[in-house]
Order: structure tokens, then C-alpha cells, then sequence
């Protein structure tokens, strides 16, 4: 039904908004195992694993995350100019967004440092992952079914 | 909260376990294929890639049965254009995404069996992760999956 009333020139950024939230969940889901798989067993496959995780996190999970965000940004400077009148559920995924960037941010450099045999940072970063799945799904929540409106 | 609205997160659930879970399966497979790894680095990659695939059944599931069922409750007809490709489009990305699994379960347990006889290169292991028709069929099944997302967002012939 949306379809009907969305301007042509909407369907790019929505579709790499989407494709680049899809991506996002897939790269953070992927640190998480890696992250959870690089805790236990063989300290150099451990330790393999992790710098895997980093490069996921780094290589896959980072643009992703930009893409998602970028175009979201630019869907809504179209949908709605200055700001005005947005709705809740766009709020939402600003709410999610925000501190899911820092959170990124900080889980790759934490996935860097969990390189390091003797690092401690390792047991953090799978679980800031899964943090960021919970997010991400209250935000694609939020995107599909938009309540209250 | 409508039903239409409800339909739409559970349809957009399943894109985001398809989608998701077959980048989980490409990446832990790009990760096994781009050097030349031992064979217990790749059982340890492709161990993880289990937890893609019921990721992956239950994307299939969801997006087709809501689909169906969004179509019904949005008033769209079953035989529009950009309904019947994403259908096709799903049915040969199904199709092909069980004739990989079955080829990628056979080389993870090929890796699991010389990670036990010693660990050592494999030219067998090597030649299974980097056959190109494997890797054509493994590509193309995801690949058509985006498309069918494209479908979804330009609804071609509305």
C-alpha cells in the first residue's frame, strides 16, 4: 500500500537502508559467534578465531552499518523535511542508531585488542554484539510494523 | 496495532533471518576459502555455519507464508508481476540453497575426517571449497535472495 504513495525516487535509499540493515544484523551476528567460539577450546584457534572477528567486525560490519544509517538519514530529509512532524517509530530507530554506532565503535577496537593471547577484552565483544542484535531488532520492530501510526 | 502491521514486522522478520543468515553462511565461507587453511580451521568455520541454517529455514518459512498472506490482506493480486518473480525467484533460490547445503555438510565433515588423520593439506578439500560450480550455485541462491528484497521495495508493475 505504501508502494502506491512512495515516490520512485524513495526506492534506492529504502532499498540499501534495508539492505544495509539486513547486512548489519548478518555482520553483527557473525562477530557474536565468532566472538563466543574464539572464548573456549585450543588458545591459537581461540586466538585465530578472534582476529577473524575483528575483521568481520571491521571489513563487513562497519559499512554495513554506515549504509543502513546513511540512507536512513537521507529517506528521512526527504520524507520529512527539517524534521517536522516525525513520527515515533522514526525516533526509534535514531534511539537505536546512536549509541549502536559508539557501540560498534567500541566492539571493533575491543575485537582488535582481542587479538592478543593475553588480552581481556575478548570476553566483551561477543556479548556487545548480542547487545547490538537486541537493538536491532527493536529497531526493525519499530521500521516494519510502526506503531502508533 | 492492524494485522496488516502485524503481518509486515513478521514478513520483515523473516528477510532479516534469510538475509542474515546467509550472510553468516558467506562470510564464514568466503573466511574458509580465501587461503589455504588447515583442515580443522575449516571444520571450525564450517561448524559455525550450522547456526545459519535454521536462521535461513526460518526466513524461508516467514517470508513466504506472510507474503502470501500480505498479499491477500493488502488487496495486491497473486498474479501482479512483481509478486509471481519474487515467487519464482524464492522457489529456485530454495532449490538451490538444498542442493548447497548438502554439498557444504559433506565438505564440513570431508574437513572434520582430515582434521582427525593429521591436520595435513588436502588438494581434495581444496578443490571442493573452491569449485566453481559449488560456489556459482552457492553465490547465485543468495544473490537471488537480494533480488527478490528488490522486488519488495520497487514492486515493479504497480
Amino acid at each position: 500500500m505504501l508502494a502506491l504513495v512512495r515516490p520512485d525516487s524513495w526506492n534506492l535509499p529504502l532499498f540499501l537502508h534495508v539492505l544495509g540493515a539486513t547486512l548489519t544484523f548478518g555482520a553483527t551476528a557473525t562477530v557474536a559467534l565468532l566472538g563466543f567460539a574464539g572464548l573456549r577450546g585450543d588458545p591459537d584457534r581461540a586466538v585465530w578465531l578472534r582476529g577473524l572477528a575483528f575483521w568481520v567486525g571491521f571489513g563487513v560490519l562497519v559499512p554495513a552499518f554506515i549504509m543502513m544509517r546513511g540512507a536512513a538519514l537521507s529517506i528521512v530529509d526527504k520524507e520529512y523535511p527539517g524534521g517536522h512532524h516525525e513520527p515515533g517509530w522514526v525516533g526509534v530507530g535514531f534511539i537505536v542508531t546512536e549509541p549502536g554506532a559508539l557501540l560498534v565503535i567500541v566492539m571493533v577496537i575491543l575485537a582488535w585488542l582481542a587479538r592478543s593471547p593475553k588480552s581481556r577484552s575478548a570476553v566483551a565483544v561477543p556479548w556487545l554484539a548480542s547487545i547490538l542484535l537486541v537493538g536491532l531488532a527493536v529497531a526493525w520492530f519499530a521500521m516494519s510494523a510502526k506503531p502508533g501510526s | 496495532m492492524s494485522l496488516y502491521q502485524w503481518l509486515l514486522f513478521f514478513h520483515v522478520t523473516g528477510a532479516f533471518f534469510l538475509i542474515g543468515g546467509i550472510v553468516i553462511a558467506g562470510i564464514l565461507n568466503v573466511a574458509a576459502i580465501v587461503k589455504n587453511r588447515r583442515p580443522s580451521e575449516v571444520a571450525a568455520l564450517y561448524g559455525l555455519i550450522r547456526f545459519a541454517v535454521p536462521l535461513i529455514g526460518a526466513g524461508l518459512v516467514l517470508t513466504l507464508a506472510i507474503g502470501l498472506w500480505l498479499v491477500h490482506n493488502a488487496g495486491y493480486g497473486y498474479g501482479e508481476t512483481w509478486i509471481v518473480a519474487a515467487i519464482v525467484l524464492w522457489v529456485v533460490a530454495s532449490a538451490l540453497g538444498n542442493i548447497d547445503g548438502k554439498y557444504q555438510r559433506q565438505t564440513g565433515e570431508l574437513a572434520q575426517r582430515l582434521a582427525v588423520e593429521g591436520d595435513g593439506p588436502s588438494p581434495e578439500l581444496r578443490a571442493r571449497l573452491r569449485n566453481p560450480q559449488a560456489l556459482a550455485i552457492s553465490y547465485g541462491s543468495g544473490l537471488m535472495a537480494f533480488a527478490v528484497l528488490g522486488l519488495m521495495i520497487w514492486k515493479p508493475g504497480v
